[in-house]
């Protein structure tokens, strides 16, 4: 039996080195010169700007991620004061007011801030967090089954509840997916206290309701073999379908988007109180505001930058779709009625 | 009370054995989830609690309704795997493990693969996904004490006549008792706080308490109604579980007959035939799902391809999407060693400390928890305690292991604490009686089964860090993704490239479950023959 105990000393002795090491690391990496930016799983950025970032700078960018947004949030608000990073990016505007009531933030927003397309810097939570991109989620079509069945495209919200295209439309449970719940706002922001009629009439009409985007837009949606030709996704899929497609890839993507009824998503970053580290925290929400990190976003993460003419890779000037109206609503109603309007949603949907 | 009821002559050093799970239960466990429940009301004070309560009488209903099904599938594969040696059984026992530890969005996929538009999401693609999950836990956990019975009487009872079901029913099934109401109270948890099936493949009729809690918890920021839900979910799943651990923590009222046996081939042409029919049925209920996965990773709207398995390495390399699929594979593989060291010490140490401290019981019982904590609360916890300055463990890579200890030690203790208890005492006490010192006779008689059922606990630990998804999303990293999430992260984003290298990555895990748990057993088979 000294083997087992041997075993057991060796584990507790690896386990204890271990320790050691994470905290002895843990204290290397938290010089000035090293910033930690919380971030989302779909956070991507190309590695070249990091490292532009260390030799403009000298600062090192950590960057950790903690689950969806939602997670991240929920994760900052209760380490709010002393967080585990020392900037946060990828909170939306659903999602916003909530942070800035626990004051995870301290104030501060980019020198650059000057440049963002003005709509997208109404609201800052008073000045605490500064817009970085932007995308819409909208109802995504697919071509080749309206052309096959010698079907009129929809081009507007109302029409989705005609019989033309009833048992047609899939969308997303807004109380488990963020395109889900943005498409839920955009009907309350289109329909005022009409949008639980609207619902019901959807859900007469055969809407199909998905637990998550994945299932909806990967089963359900008939461009990926589902029976559905109308899906509730964003506005940059038909350009992601074709950058994330096999070679050779397609010339033209066969999806389309329904540029009504359209909601606008914004991502904000912003320096977290308390990280002692706030100064080069800054840098950091000033070099993703950068045109050179600007430019990256598009391909990176399949969002518009928020930095007026920042250029655009070919396949979105081409493909993606251009929102004219898109529709949005205070994050401060947002944050009062969420619960409720959920709720609503859950009786008139019976879920 | 069982013969094995002597004074047991205990070394004192492993009387203090509880201390071991003891400390880790309340440094890695007490400490997160008081931490998060006094940040939850710090943050807020007014919750709400009614509609709390129907969810989870209708989560009851569901997780009942799957833990029968389970046990019913599961029971007859069990005895088969567990008495016989036939061509395939290795394969078979390592297939039946892998549904358990597949990530549940990779399981959903299959099953919409498999089932198409047959069924729409709700209360039987539920049940149904839950049974094929489960069914491991069952084959697993009853298999290992069932291995062990003398299957001499039952020879016994059907030479005096006994058909096999009244041979089962009146001389194998006593002995199984405790460890069928243990297993299946842990199905029952597993369903009753089931998370991501019931996203993918349920409705309004299937939400969990969990489900709940991450609503709460990630849309709407209410913290203290999460925290009086996850509170509640703790009180039912510690009831349930107290239920089952009173039949199991009692030593079975049967005289113990716990010695190795070989697994013998089937004697005759019907049993021979109910071997193969089981161990087929057992295979294709598997299988089918995960055929339908692999095909989706072979193939793309042209036709058959190898693309998404030779781009396995090469998936958005020169981005911080940190580390490609394969990187995800090092980092599972990693944590998964680590979580079944971890967890086969800490929950072998806390079932020792059952039969060594009237503590123990008390420790192991709290070592029950983590079944019932939703993987958003302890997730948080881990992270407000050990996540962020003056204790950050983040960067070492040792946070995410953790939390997979901890969701894997009450599996740990539920395969090893039945086998344990019914584990013949005398021969401890004969060796005493000849001379052994305390250790020496305590490591002879529980000496040879603790080297076997630790293999096999050590190894469904790491198992279950190979298909955490929960707890991990929860916990900031900076490194490589394990492939759950990363499979989760492919599979939201469009594209067909996307979709095929994640169908591609899961069958990755899926041989990789099959492998591991196939080289455990084989392990355990070798040290047993000897």
């Amino acid at each position: 039996m000294s083997s087992l105990l041997s075993k057991i000393t060796l584990t507790i002795a690896i386990s204890s080195s271990l320790l050691l090491a994470a905290c002895s690391s843990s204290q290397q990496q938290s010089g000035p010169s090293t910033v930690t930016l919380l971030t989302h799983d779909s956070f991507v950025v190309s590695e070249t700007l990091i490292d532009q970032l260390k030799t403009e700078t000298g600062i090192t960018l950590k960057i950790t991620t903690a689950g969806d947004a939602g997670a991240m949030v929920a994760g900052a608000i209760l380490a709010a004061g002393s967080p585990s990073a020392d900037a946060m990016f990828g909170i939306d505007n659903t999602l916003l007011t909530k942070a800035v009531d626990a004051q995870v933030f301290s104030s501060f927003t980019s020198k650059n801030l000057d440049s963002v397309i003005p709509e997208l810097k109404k609201d800052t939570g008073n000045g605490v967090v500064t817009p970085i991109d932007y995308g819409d989620v909208c109802v995504n079509i697919d071509d080749a089954w309206f052309t096959k069945h010698k079907l009129a495209k929809p081009t507007a919200l109302d029409q989705l509840t005609s019989l033309t295209y009833r048992d047609l439309l899939v969308v997303q449970d807004p109380a488990t997916s963020s395109p889900g719940l943005a498409f839920m706002l955009a009907t309350i922001a289109k329909y005022g206290d009409q949008w639980t009629k609207y619902w019901d009439k959807l859900n007469k009409n055969g809407v199909k309701v998905s637990g998550s985007w994945t299932d909806a837009y990967e089963s359900e949606f008939s461009s990926n073999g589902g029976t559905y030709p109308l899906v509730v996704s964003y506005a940059t899929s038909p350009p992601a379908e074709i950058v994330y497609a096999e070679n050779p890839k397609p010339t033209k993507p066969s999806t389309s988007v329904l540029t009504d009824g359209c909601y606008r998503q914004v991502e904000f970053a912003g320096v977290l109180r308390g990280s002692g580290n706030e100064q080069a925290a800054q840098r950091v929400i000033d070099w993703l505001l950068s045109e050179s990190v600007q430019a990256d976003v598009p391909f990176s993460m399949f969002v518009f930058p928020a930095r007026a003419n920042t250029p655009l890779p070919e396949v979105f000037t081409k493909f993606a779709a251009k929102v004219s109206q898109p529709l949005q609503l205070p994050a401060s109603d947002v944050n009062a009625n969420l619960k409720n309007w959920l709720s609503k949603w859950g009786q008139v949907m019976g879920r | 009370m069982g013969a094995g009821d002597g004074p047991l002559n205990t070394p004192t050093w492993l009387r203090w054995v509880w201390v071991i799970p003891a400390l880790f239960l309340i440094a890695l466990l007490g400490v997160p989830l008081t931490n998060i429940f006094q940040r939850s009301f710090d943050v807020g004070t007014s919750f709400e609690i009614a509609p709390q309560v129907s969810i989870a009488f209708s989560a009851a209903g569901q997780a009942l309704v799957s833990t029968v099904l389970a046990t019913c599938i599961g029971l007859p594969i069990a005895g088969v795997l567990a008495t016989h040696s036939f061509k395939g059984r290795a394969f078979t026992q390592a297939l039946v493990t892998v549904p358990f530890v597949l990530p549940t969005v990779v399981i959903a996929l299959a099953f919409r693969e498999l089932l198409g538009s047959a069924l729409a999401p709700g209360f039987l693609l539920v049940v149904i996904a839950h049974t094929y999950i489960n069914l491991a836990v069952i084959v697993r956990i009853v298999g290992a004490t069932w291995q062990q019975l003398d299957p001499r009487k039952v020879t016994v009872a059907r030479s005096l006549g006994a058909s096999p079901i009244r041979a089962f029913m009146t001389v194998t099934f006593p002995e199984l008792k405790a460890s069928i109401s243990s297993a299946a109270s842990v199905v029952f948890v597993f369903c009753f706080t089931s998370l991501g099936v019931v996203l993918v493949l349920g409705n309004s009729s299937t939400r969990t308490l969990e489900s709940q809690i991450l609503r709460e918890t990630s849309l709407l920021l209410d913290f203290p109604t999460a925290a009086i839900t996850a509170l509640l979910q703790l009180v039912l799943v510690s009831c349930v579980l107290l239920l089952g651990a009173r039949t199991s923590l009692k030593r079975t009222s049967a005289v113990p007959t716990l010695r190795f046996t070989r697994l013998r081939p089937a004697s005759s042409k019907a049993q021979r035939s109910y071997v193969f029919v089981i161990a087929t049925i057992a295979c294709s209920l598997v299988l089918l799902p995960l055929l339908s996965l692999a095909y989706a990773s072979l193939h793309n709207s042209a036709g058959w391809t190898l693309q998404w398995w030779s781009s396995l390495a090469s998936v958005d390399s020169g981005t911080t999407r940190l580390g490609s699929p394969l990187g995800a594979i090092g980092t599972s593989l990693r944590y998964a060693l680590l979580t079944g060291v971890v967890a086969g010490f800490v929950g072998v140490g806390a079932a020792i400390g059952v039969l060594t401290h009237r503590l123990g019981r008390a420790v192991a019982l709290i070592a029950l928890a983590p079944l019932g904590i939703s993987a958003a609360t302890l997730g948080l916890g881990l992270m407000l305690a050990y996540g962020r300055p003056p204790l950050d463990l983040r960067s070492s890579d040792v946070l995410i292991p953790i939390a997979h200890s901890i969701v894997a030690v009450p599996l740990v203790i539920a395969v090893v604490l039945p086998t344990l208890l019914a584990t013949d005492r005398r021969f401890a006490i004969a060796a005493s009686s000849l001379g052994a010192s305390p250790t020496r006779a305590f490591f002879t008689a529980y000496g040879p089964i603790l080297r076997i059922v630790m293999i096999a606990a050590g190894g469904l630990a790491a198992c279950v860090s190979l298909g955490e998804f929960g707890a991990a999303s929860f916990l900031t990293r900076s490194s490589d993704p394990t492939v759950p999430v990363q499979i989760v992260r492919l599979l939201q984003r469009p594209g067909e490239q996307s979709f095929g290298v994640a169908c591609a990555l899961a069958m990755v895990l899926v041989m990789g479950t099959i492998a591991l748990v196939a080289g455990i057993d084989a392990l355990g088979k070798k040290r047993w023959v000897r």
